[in-house]
């Protein structure tokens, strides 16, 4: 698409359509932090939440037999066959 | 708008709070004074304005109270109240405005710091009316420079508190409203000044704050981290905020998380699935995936379909980057693929092949490409091996061929 622009542009020198200046929203979604309220407290006990437990660090493992890799590996064995079957 | 009231009915509100105001600072009760200045946010000061703005003389009334010693703080209340509560915003503020600054004076006098709860209230208001005023300033066409302003008066209060002695433990409240007004102004540059005099000062122990201060603080400095790509910094704060955030603020759990997943993510840490579902970010979901699988055209997906999200909230550059990652993790799956049929010749791998992976992906990439793409991943400690350039194959390690970051970012 932005392709085809590009050489309808270059072929007949098409006036660019008038843009408008970004404004940019000094009020829009920032992701304040919402206030705690004055003098709330909690208990931040550290252990068991499970925000901090829901992470892992050893998910790099050695299994090939999902769908993906399966998928790869029909792609390389299909394509290994067709470079000897040129070969030879 | 202003519902009936009589004049008695009126005096006797305004007496009222006149009392209250005097009980509070007689009795040194600093929670029942932050109350007398809740104008955004106490409904049943809405009652007061009302009777404001019947009673047009409070003044006298002022004058002839207890509480007149007071009545440069007072006077100012009662006329921000009064255009607060007819929506004349920008009047509101800049009558709290004078509010502040004489309320400021007085604190200073106060040996121990009481009134700090009172002082807190006050910083919040400023910047909220501030904030309203500039929405009001720009609906009119003019220009908005009211939260700049109340940023220059917060800064003058975190002086008042950065000192020694009890008031000190206020600084960081003071300090995490001037991060909002930066992060809402786009002057993020002027955090630094703070943050120095927060991290450096021997007078600060940052365990001595409270906890809401400690969990915003590290929010938006874990923020600032991820914008100058500190990945291990940006870690550590945004980790503190979000196991110290209070459980009940799921929204601001979720705001940690969104900036903390990307940064874990570039350090080799992912998600569960069940947190990005529960705390509705499945926009990491298929980049997640794709750092599973090594598949690279599923994060460019990812990435081209959440890319305003990921503009919107600065951490598409980070993401971005992941694509080393998912480059190990595709040459990783080949060079296990070709483990299984031939141990022996596994840690040879062609480049022809990885050209044909990438083929299969949806990128064009011809062997000098994928050679120079090799160079980098060995370069960086992805990947371990050398080239054995006539015959076009990279030979891998026997040892460790693919380090894992185990936490630490990719080498730059």
């Amino acid at each position: 698409m932005v392709f085809l622009c590009w050489r309808l542009g270059m072929a007949t020198e098409q006036p660019k359509p008038a843009t408008e200046d970004p404004k940019i929203d000094l009020f829009e979604d920032d992701d304040e932090f919402e206030e705690f309220e004055i003098g709330q407290e909690w208990d931040d006990k550290e252990e068991g939440k499970e925000v901090t437990q829901q992470w892992e660090d050893d998910w790099d493992d050695d299994d090939v037999n999902d769908d993906f890799s399966l998928q790869l590996r029909r792609e390389l064995e299909s394509n290994t066959e067709k470079i000897e079957a040129k070969s030879t | 708008m202003a519902a009936y009231m009589s004049m008695g009915e009126a005096h006797r509100r305004i007496t009222e709070y006149l009392n209250r105001f005097y009980d509070a600072v007689s009795s040194q009760d600093g929670k029942s004074l932050s109350r007398l200045f809740s104008i955004s946010s106490d409904s049943s000061l809405q009652f007061l304005a009302d009777a404001l703005n019947t009673f047009q003389d409070a003044n006298r009334i002022i004058r002839q109270s207890e509480s007149s010693q007071y009545a440069d703080i007072i006077v100012p209340v009662f006329r921000a109240l009064q255009s607060y509560r007819l929506r004349n915003l920008v009047e509101s503020y800049l009558a709290f405005e004078k509010v502040a600054n004489a309320f400021v004076q007085e604190f200073r006098n106060w040996e121990s710091a009481w009134a700090l709860e009172a002082l807190c209230v006050i910083a919040y208001e400023i910047r909220i009316l501030a904030e309203r005023a500039d929405k009001e300033l720009a609906s009119i066409g003019k220009s908005p420079e009211k939260l700049k302003g109340a940023g220059s008066f917060l800064m003058k209060v975190f002086g008042v508190l950065a000192g020694k002695g009890p008031k000190r433990v206020g600084a960081l409240y003071v300090t995490c409203q001037l991060f909002k007004i930066y992060f809402k102004l786009g002057t993020v540059h002027l955090c630094r000044s703070v943050i120095r005099s927060i991290e450096t000062a021997r007078i600060f122990d940052f365990e001595e704050f409270p906890a809401r201060d400690k969990v915003t603080y590290m929010y938006y400095t874990g923020r600032l981290e991820v914008y100058n790509e500190n990945f291990p910094a940006a870690d550590h704060k945004l980790s503190y905020a979000l196991t110290h955030c209070s459980p009940l603020k799921e929204a601001n759990i979720r705001m940690i998380l969104k900036y903390l997943i990307p940064v874990r993510l570039s350090i080799g840490i992912l998600p569960w699935n069940s947190l990005l579902d529960k705390f509705n970010l499945t926009e990491y979901n298929n980049v997640v995936l794709a750092l599973k699988r090594g598949d690279l055209r599923l994060l460019r997906h990812a990435l081209e379909e959440h890319e305003d999200r990921f503009l919107r909230s600065g951490v598409y550059l980070v993401l971005e980057k992941l694509e080393l990652q998912v480059y190990q993790r595709l040459i990783k799956k080949i060079y296990l693929i070709q483990k299984q049929k031939d141990p022996n010749k596994a840690h040879q791998i062609k480049l022809d092949v990885i050209v044909k992976a990438l083929k299969w992906l949806e990128m064009d990439m011809d062997v000098d490409e994928v050679e120079c793409i090799v160079s980098i991943l060995i370069y960086k400690n992805l990947m371990k091996g050398y080239f054995a350039h006539k015959s076009k194959v990279v030979v891998l390690s026997k040892q460790d061929p693919f380090p894992r970051l185990n936490g630490k970012p990719v080498t730059s």
